[in-house]
């Protein structure tokens, strides 16, 4: 059985690194095609463009560079492999190359956005670049919380002895995985309407620039929920009981399933408040209210997730 | 990257000789240190910019005023009226969080927001500060009533969500300082003993990471939970609906 472990931990780096250079490797063609495009509709502007480009790029494959470090810690760490190690390595797997890939698909859009914004409004270029910088670096959370979740799995991983270990390892990594996708959806389809409605209407920046923040925290609320319940799991020590296992699995996947639709929703309804605000920025507090209600209550249905994922592991 | 343990910490246990052992009583010894040191550097440049505020046409006493009048407008833009209780207390917390955030740029130091004691205690105290604000302007009848809003059986879910706010706001500080603050000590030991990484890392590399994930990152999420204060206060006082208008 040995060999299935050494197996998993091999295809864990391997994988890691390949799927999220896949992820990042797309987004990073996108972002550079739109640089052309924008060069076409404003050559004048090639500076500008080329320079938002290039760091637009550079916080894409921060993604790429996580997973990497993911890869070298586990090939150059000391590797105590047992029968059971491999599969606490494929929680590792999912966390990272969900995540990784995820991220580094979906925070090209707004650099996408921000890049078309510059050729609409190339004066205006120091502001769009400020404002990619922060809704695309706010993007890249969920990957921190993965590389998180990843260094407590892998710092676990060398004790584990049983099958029901194994398991809650799993699904830590689970559960951060499959939680992130569906926000980072959300936070990439809202960005990249900031971003755009940046280039029809510059006068909208600082009421924009608030509503981004505010928004993208309420976007980003069940990745948080995610990420208390996989450290919960990663900390939840119990003997060999495979009844505990299961339950550890099925909150992983109530919680990680249970993001999907208030994510992708709630970074609609945002997306749909920006267009507003950039339409016509006087109406800025009485649409931001509107939208950050409907948020909450979307964000409700994440909370159900969250309790029962955590009544599953109170009351296993 | 042997033996990197990333649960290493020293406690203080104070009450021992009392016979309280249980791990609730322990002192993260690190943690207090450096809330210690953020509050002393706070002081010292509340002290600074006092004296220099006398001068008229100085450049400290400009970047103060321009500081205080952003946060003013933002208050006015988010809350909907100036109150010098409410942008004084936003203005120290972002304060206090963005030197915990940064503190470790400092030799011998780390952020006290990387435990999640310090990010919980600041959570509880934004929550209470909603709920105090909410019952001195609406009085306390119609607080209560919030609770019960739409229907009465709605009373547990307002209850939960509430506290949801608590949770999302502080452990949002603390995964994103904590995944920084251990990317860069991951990093920081990875280069060690390698006269071409050391190179590399001198010559550049070092100061991107630590401005990226430790400046960059600090400030981000201390101005985050700074207006998301802002917004659940909004929320407290004009209640979801926002009848103001």
């Amino acid at each position: 059985m040995t060999e299935l472990s050494w197996f998993l931990h091999y295809g864990t780096i391997a994988s890691c690194i390949a799927i999220t250079a896949l992820g990042v490797g797309i987004g990073e063609g996108l972002t550079s095609q739109a640089a052309i495009t924008a060069l076409e509709i404003q050559p004048h502007a090639k500076s500008e463009i080329a320079k938002i480009n290039i760091l637009g790029a550079a916080l894409v494959e921060t993604a790429a560079i996580i997973a990497s470090a993911i890869a070298l810690i586990l090939l150059l760490g000391n590797q105590t492999i047992n029968e059971f190690t491999g599969y606490a390595s494929l929680g590792i797997a999912f966390a990272i190359c969900l995540t990784g890939f995820f991220v580094g698909l979906f925070s090209a859009k707004p650099a996408n956005a921000a890049i078309l914004a510059v050729a609409r409004q190339p004066f205006f270029s120091q502001r769009i670049f400020r404002f990619m910088l922060i809704s695309q670096s706010i993007i890249q959370t969920p990957v921190i919380f993965a590389f998180i979740i990843a260094m407590f799995i892998r710092s676990q991983s060398v004790y584990v002895t049983t099958m029901t270990d194994a398991i809650r390892l799993l699904s830590a990594g689970l559960c951060i995985g499959l939680g992130s996708i569906g926000p980072i959806i959300g936070l990439s389809n809202f960005a990249e309407t900031a971003c755009a409605g940046l280039g029809y209407n510059r006068t909208a920046y600082s009421k924009l620039l608030t509503f981004t923040f505010i928004s993208q925290a309420i976007i980003e609320t069940p990745i948080i929920f995610s990420l208390v319940i996989s450290l919960f799991i990663c900390f939840s020590f119990v003997g060999d009981n495979m009844i505990a296992a299961v339950a550890f699995f099925a909150s992983a996947l109530c919680m990680g399933l249970g993001t999907f639709g208030p994510g992708i929703s709630s970074g609609k309804t945002a997306a749909a408040a920006c267009r507003q605000i950039v339409i016509n920025p006087d109406i800025y507090s009485s649409v931001s209210k509107v939208s950050i209600f409907g948020q909450g209550v979307i964000d409700t249905a994440a909370i159900y997730a969250f309790l029962v994922s955590l009544g599953l592991l109170i009351l296993k | 990257m042997e033996g990197f343990d990333l649960l290493q910490t020293s406690y203080w246990q104070p009450l021992a000789h009392f016979g309280f052992t249980h791990s609730f009583f322990n002192l993260n010894m690190a943690t207090i240190i450096n809330t210690w040191l953020v509050l002393i550097v706070l002081l010292i440049l509340c002290l600074v910019m006092g004296f220099f505020l006398k001068y008229k046409n100085g450049k400290i006493r400009f970047i103060a005023t321009s500081f205080v009048a952003s946060f003013i407008d933002l208050c006015e833009q988010i809350v909907g009226f100036f109150s010098a209780a409410h942008t004084g207390f936003i203005i120290s917390i972002f304060l206090f969080i963005l030197l915990c955030n940064c503190i470790s740029v400092l030799p011998w130091t780390e952020e006290p927001t990387q435990d999640l004691n310090t990010t919980l205690a600041l959570g509880i105290i934004v929550f209470i500060y909603c709920q105090a604000a909410a019952i001195l302007h609406n009085g306390f009848w119609n607080y209560i009533k919030e609770y019960f809003a739409p229907f009465l059986i709605m009373l547990p879910l307002n209850i939960i969500s509430k506290l949801a706010s608590v949770v999302s706001i502080s452990f949002r500080l603390f995964g994103n300082i904590f995944g920084g603050a251990t990317i860069v000590a991951i990093y920081m030991s990875a280069i060690q003993g390698s006269i071409l990484f050391e190179t590399a890392g001198l010559l550049g590399l070092n100061w991107i990471m630590v401005g990226f994930f430790i400046l960059f990152e600090g400030f981000l999420q201390a101005f985050v939970f700074a207006m998301l204060s802002f917004s659940y206060l909004s929320i407290a006082i004009h209640g979801e609906s926002g009848d103001e208008q």
